[in-house]
C-alpha cells in the first residue's frame, strides 16, 4: 500500500488532499506542524509526501532542504498559496519535485503526485514501449506496430512525455508544463488540441485506441 | 534653452520686469527731486545777487552808473553777466545787452528770459536769469546772470537718468532670464514626473525643491492627492484580489464535488452530462479568475529578476509551433516570417505569454480560411513583433479600452475567453515598458509589440 505524508496547517487543505488520495488507494498520514513533519519524513516509510511551503515552526523550504540533507530522497509535492515564479524556482531549488499553488483542483494534484510516486522507480531508457507503440529517443522515430508515425517536434516531446508516465492522468497544465516549460495557464483549450493532433497519428481507425481522455482532468496513455 | 515666449510666461520674469519698471520709475522720482531741490537753490542764489547788485546800482546818477557798468563788464571775466542801459525811448546806451527784452515788467522783479539779444563775449546760453527796473532817471537798466551752471546740471541729470534707466532696465531683463531658469527647470521636471504618473506610475511623486516656494506647495498639494489616489487604488485592488482569491477557494472545493458527483453518475447519461457541463462553466469561472490574479501578480512584480538576454526569435517560434494546430482547426493559416534575428531584455515567460495571448485573439478573430502573419522585424522603434489577422479589425474608438480588464468588442461577444487577454498583455507590456500598438490594416487587425524599454522622459 502507498503511504503519503501530508503536512499542511490548513486542516481543510489537508482533509481535501487525504480525500482526493484515498480515492485512489493511497493511505495518508497529517501532520500539521512543520518540525514534526520533517521527523515523520525522515523516520522514512512514506513514499511520498505533501508539503505546505508556508507553516508554523519550521517553514516548507526548511523541511525538504531538512530531507534532503539528510539524504532522504522521498518525492515531495510542494503545495503553496504564493504563487510567483521566484517561489517556485525557490522550493524547487530546495529539493522538491514539484509545485503547486493553492487553490488547486484535487485531480490536479493526486495526478502530480502519481506522477512523481512512479517517477521515483523509472530508469532512464533510449526506447520506450507502451502496447504496440514504441518509440526510439535516439534515432527519434515512433513506430505503431509495423507503421512509423511522423512527428513534428512538439509532437515528439509529447509523446515522449505521455510515455514516460504511461497510465497516469496527465493534466494539461502538466503537459503544457513539461512540454513545454512554462508555469502559467495556457489560454485556450491549446493543449487539447496538441493531443487530438498527435491521436490521431498514434490511433489509426482500425487500432485500439492508446490515448484515453479523462473528462474533466486530463488524458491518460495506455 | 527655453524659447523667450516660455520665460515670459514665468512668474519669476515678470515679477522682475515689473521690479526693474518701478526702479526705473523711482530713479527718475529721485533724480527730478534732486534737480528741482539743486535748480530752486541756484536760481535763489542768482536771483539774490541781482537784486543786490540792483540795489547797488540804483543809487548812482547816470554818469556813475555807466561807468559802473562797464566796469563790472570789465571784472566779469566767466562772461555769465548781462548788463543794459536804455534810454527812455529804448534806445541802447550801454551794457552787453544791445536790446530791451519786451514784456518783461519794470519793477525789478526777477524773471526767466530766454533769447536775450546779448552782444559781444556774452554768456554762451541764452538763458538768463534777468530784472528790469526803471531808474528815477526815466532809464531802463537790465541785469541779468546766466544760469549755465544749471543747465550743465540739467544735462548731467539727463544723462544719468538715460544711463541708470536703461542700465537698470537691462540688468532687469537679465535678472529676469536668469531667475525664470530655475522656475522652468523645475516645472520641467514636474512635467516628466506627471507624465509617468499618467502612464499609470502612481508611485512616482512629483520633485519638491525644498525653498517652500508656490511651486513647492503646489507639488505638495498634488502629491497628497497622489497619495490618496494611491492608496484608494491599492484599496480596490486589494479588495479585487481578495474577492477573486476568496471566492476561488470554494469554487475549486465545489468543483472537487460537482466533479466526484460525475464520476459517480456514470450510469445515468443525461445527469453525468449536466455534472460535466457544471463543471466546465466552474472552470470557466476559475480560469477568469485566474486570469484576475494573474494580471495582479504580473503588476506587483516590480522586480525584474527574471530578465534575462533572450533570443525574440526563440520566443516567436515557440508560439508558432504552440498555436499551429490550433490556427489547423480553426481553419486559419499561420505563417512566421523574421527580417532580423534581435535579443532584447525581458522575462522569457511572460513574453512568452503575451505573445500567445496576441496569438490567441489573431487566430479567433480570424475566419475559417484566413491568414494569421506574425513577423519578427527590427526599425528605428527597436525590435517588434507583428501579429496581423484577418478579423473584423477593432475598431478605433475601441482600441484603448480593449486593454481594460473584461472589455470584450462588439464583435468579439461571440468569441469564448475571459475578456483578460489583452489586459494580461497590457500588463506584461508596461512591466517591460515596451509599447503595444493596435492598427487596422486593410484585411484586419495589427497588433505591433515594440520590445524595446520606452524611455522614461517619453
Amino acid at each position: 500500500m502507498t503511504r503519503v505524508l501530508i503536512i499542511e496547517d490548513d486542516d481543510a487543505t489537508a482533509q481535501e488532499i487525504a480525500a482526493e488520495l484515498g480515492g485512489h488507494g493511497i493511505e495518508t498520514d497529517h501532520v500539521a506542524d512543520g518540525a514534526e513533519g520533517l521527523r515523520r519524513a525522515l523516520e522514512g516509510g512514506y513514499d511520498a509526501v505533501t508539503l505546505d511551503r508556508v507553516l508554523p515552526g519550521l517553514d516548507g523550504i526548511d523541511v525538504v532542504a531538512g530531507m534532503r540533507a539528510r539524504g532522504v530522497d522521498t518525492p515531495v509535492l510542494m503545495i503553496s498559496a504564493l504563487s510567483d515564479v521566484d517561489e517556485r524556482v525557490r522550493g524547487l531549488r530546495a529539493g522538491g519535485d514539484d509545485y503547486l499553488t493553492k487553490p488547486f483542483a484535487s485531480h490536479e494534484m493526486s495526478a502530480r503526485l502519481e506522477v512523481m510516486l512512479r517517477r521515483n522507480r523509472s530508469q532512464p531508457q533510449s526506447r520506450l514501449r507502451v502496447a504496440d507503440l514504441e518509440m526510439d529517443l535516439i534515432a527519434r522515430s515512433a513506430h505503431r506496430g509495423a507503421r512509423e508515425i511522423e512527428l513534428r517536434a512538439a509532437e515528439f516531446r509529447l509523446l515522449e512525455y505521455m510515455m514516460r508516465n504511461h497510465g497516469q492522468v496527465l493534466t494539461r497544465t502538466m503537459i503544457f508544463e513539461a512540454v513545454w516549460g512554462y508555469h502559467f495557464n495556457p489560454t485556450t483549450n491549446i493543449i487539447e488540441v496538441h493531443v487530438a493532433r498527435m491521436r490521431k497519428q498514434i490511433d489509426a481507425s482500425g487500432e485500439t485506441p492508446l490515448i484515453r481522455t479523462v473528462r474533466g482532468s486530463g488524458y491518460v496513455l495506455g | 534653452m527655453a524659447r523667450l515666449s516660455e520665460h515670459w510666461r514665468t512668474s519669476a520674469f515678470r515679477l522682475s520686469l515689473l521690479y526693474g519698471g518701478v526702479f526705473v520709475i523711482a530713479v527718475l522720482v529721485l533724480l527730478g527731486l534732486i534737480y528741482w531741490r539743486t535748480a530752486g537753490l541756484m536760481i535763489r542764489q542768482t536771483d539774490d545777487v541781482i537784486e543786490r547788485e540792483l540795489r547797488a546800482f540804483q543809487l548812482l546818477d547816470s554818469t556813475e552808473l555807466q561807468e559802473r557798468i562797464r566796469h563790472e563788464m570789465d571784472r566779469d571775466v566767466r562772461n555769465i553777466n548781462v548788463y543794459g542801459l536804455f534810454d527812455r525811448a529804448g534806445r541802447h546806451v550801454v551794457g552787453n545787452l544791445i536790446s530791451l527784452p519786451r514784456g518783461l515788467p519794470e519793477d525789478g522783479s526777477l524773471q526767466h528770459l530766454r533769447d536775450a539779444h546779448v552782444e559781444g563775449a556774452g554768456p554762451s546760453s541764452q538763458e538768463l536769469r534777468a530784472a528790469v527796473l526803471q531808474l528815477q532817471s526815466g532809464e531802463l537798466l537790465v541785469v541779468g546772470r546766466d544760469v549755465a551752471p544749471l543747465i550743465e546740471i540739467r544735462a548731467i541729470i539727463l544723462r544719468a537718468l538715460g544711463l541708470v534707466g536703461s542700465l537698470t532696465l537691462l540688468a532687469g531683463i537679465v535678472a529676469a532670464l536668469l531667475l525664470s531658469l530655475s522656475p522652468l527647470r523645475r516645472i520641467r521636471d514636474i512635467k516628466a514626473a506627471s507624465e509617468r504618473v499618467v502612464r499609470g506610475d502612481v508611485q512616482v511623486r512629483l520633485p519638491i525643491a525644498g525653498r517652500r516656494d508656490e511651486l513647492d506647495m503646489l507639488a505638495g498639494i498634488v502629491n497628497r492627492m497622489l497619495d490618496e489616489i494611491e492608496r484608494l487604488l491599492g484599496e480596490v485592488k486589494s479588495v479585487c484580489d481578495s474577492i477573486a482569491h476568496d471566492l476561488r477557494t470554494p469554487l475549486t472545493r465545489l468543483r472537487a464535488k460537482v466533479y466526484r458527483l460525475q464520476q459517480e453518475l456514470v450510469d445515468t447519461p443525461r445527469h453525468h452530462e449536466s455534472a460535466e457541463q457544471a463543471v466546465s462553466e466552474i472552470d470557466g469561472l476559475l480560469a477568469r479568475f485566474q486570469a484576475l490574479l494573474r494580471i495582479s501578480e504580473i503588476e506587483d512584480r516590480q522586480r525584474r529578476e527574471g530578465f534575462a538576454d533572450i533570443s525574440l526569435d526563440a520566443i516567436v517560434a515557440q508560439t508558432v509551433e504552440l498555436y499551429e494546430p490550433m490556427a489547423e482547426e480553426h481553419g486559419v493559416r499561420l505563417t512566421y516570417a523574421a527580417s532580423a534575428h534581435p535579443r532584447v531584455h525581458a522575462d522569457g515567460e511572460l513574453l512568452f505569454e503575451a505573445l500567445n495571448n496576441l496569438v490567441d485573439n489573431a487566430i479567433k478573430f480570424s475566419p475559417p480560411g484566413g491568414v494569421v502573419q506574425i513577423s519578427l522585424g527590427a526599425d528605428a522603434r527597436g525590435p517588434h513583433i507583428d501579429v496581423v489577422d484577418s478579423g473584423p479589425g477593432i475598431p478605433l474608438q475601441e482600441r484603448e479600452v480593449v486593454m481594460q480588464r473584461f472589455y470584450r468588442g462588439e464583435s468579439a461577444r461571440a468569441a469564448s475567453g475571459s475578456g483578460l487577454g489583452l489586459s494580461i498583455v497590457a500588463a506584461i507590456v508596461r512591466l517591460h515598458r515596451f509599447e503595444l500598438e493596435l492598427s487596422g490594416t486593410a484585411s484586419g487587425t495589427r497588433a505591433t509589440l515594440y520590445c524595446s524599454p520606452r524611455a522614461l522622459g517619453r
